[in-house]
């Protein structure tokens, strides 16, 4: 039996990443910043955008949140801005460019200056799909240990900026050693705005604030 | 598990692929995977072997070559092949780097029967 072969060379990315682009080109007309936010679970991402909110402006900001179960997050952040999603990936352990359209045709964008896409708790699956956005920010919580810019090297090589936060923990971890941190990110990506913040006492959100606005201008 | 949705992807081009062309069987398929692309090849096929169980690429055999990663150094423009957890430009020292290959994954080639078994 004969079987034909056929050379293909088409990505398999290629429908998500052409919804990803009507998405960002969608954004990019309505004047809106697209924010990627992306790290493990437990990182703090939501608290992070439940300070930053406030001091943006709440009418100007929106949130995608993607998470497997639960409307949670959207309820929490429901507190910062009315302009919430929640979208449940159900098994999915990321967010993908046709979801975060289900998620902004829920939203009025008008007035909007800053959307931000938290993206499932995961620190491998997120990076390798483009949303639509325009900045990819990664978090890393201190309690997390220092090792895992290393352990976790891609998610941190496409980020546009890296927040070590909780870092007003840092005092009960024993033997962190941050400099590890920033050791391993100027291996991998020396290009990426680092912000040490602790969302909790407010500590460091100021150039974090500066760094989005710059973004807007940029 | 980010393969379960490659492959959904995947499995959606080949029935394309395989209806164009009037196929009623699937031999083989051939994937390149960025390494960047963190894919597990055993959950992929896991995943792909799923999605073809009821469709004309049953038993298809799924090949995946992994893809290295290239990158250019925006500094200096030098292009080279980093590790994935060091982009370090072997010139200038930098890692202010784009990457330019090792992030996609590639539907290569198929290979497909027809009812008489020819070749279409």
């Amino acid at each position: 039996m004969n079987a034909m072969k056929i050379n293909v060379v088409e990505s398999v990315l290629k429908a998500n990443d052409a919804v990803a682009a009507e998405n960002r080109r969608r954004m990019t007309a309505a004047g809106v910043l697209a924010v990627n936010v992306m790290s493990a679970p437990g990182s703090g991402k939501t608290l992070l955008l439940e300070r930053t909110i406030p001091r943006l402006s709440p009418e100007r900001c929106a949130v995608l949140v993607g998470d497997l179960q639960t409307t949670r997050d959207a309820e929490r952040l429901g507190g910062a801005t009315p302009l919430v999603t929640q979208i449940n990936t159900g098994t999915g352990c990321h967010l993908t460019a046709p979801q975060v359209t289900a998620g902004l045709d829920s939203l009025a964008l008008d007035g909007v200056r800053y959307l931000f896409i938290e993206n499932v708790g995961n620190m491998v699956c997120p990076a390798g799909f483009d949303l639509g956005e325009h900045r990819r920010v990664a978090l890393l919580s201190v309690t997390e240990g220092d090792d895992k810019v290393a352990k976790y090297p891609t998610l941190f090589q496409v980020a546009d900026a890296v927040l070590l936060t909780k870092v007003d923990l840092l005092g009960v971890l024993d033997g962190y050693r941050r400099e590890r941190v920033y050791e391993d990110i100027s291996r991998i990506n020396s290009r990426a705005a680092v912000f040490e913040v602790a969302a909790r006492t407010g500590q460091g959100l100021d150039p974090w604030l500066a760094w989005l606005r710059a973004q807007r201008g940029a | 598990m980010h393969e379960f949705t490659l492959a959904t992807a995947l499995v959606d081009q080949l029935l394309r692929i395989a209806a164009e062309h009037g196929a009623t069987g699937v031999t083989r398929v051939e994937v390149r995977c960025g390494v960047l692309q963190q894919v597990e090849p055993e959950s992929l096929r896991f995943a792909f072997d799923a999605l073809v169980r009821e469709t004309v690429a049953r038993g298809a055999e799924l090949r995946i070559v992994p893809e290295p990663v290239a990158a250019r150094c925006r500094a200096c423009g030098r292009g080279f092949a980093p590790r994935i957890d060091d982009y370090v430009c072997p010139d200038c020292g930098r890692a202010d780097t784009e990457v330019t290959a090792g992030r996609d994954v590639v539907l290569q080639s198929v290979e497909l029967l027809r009812a008489d078994g020819t070749a279409p």
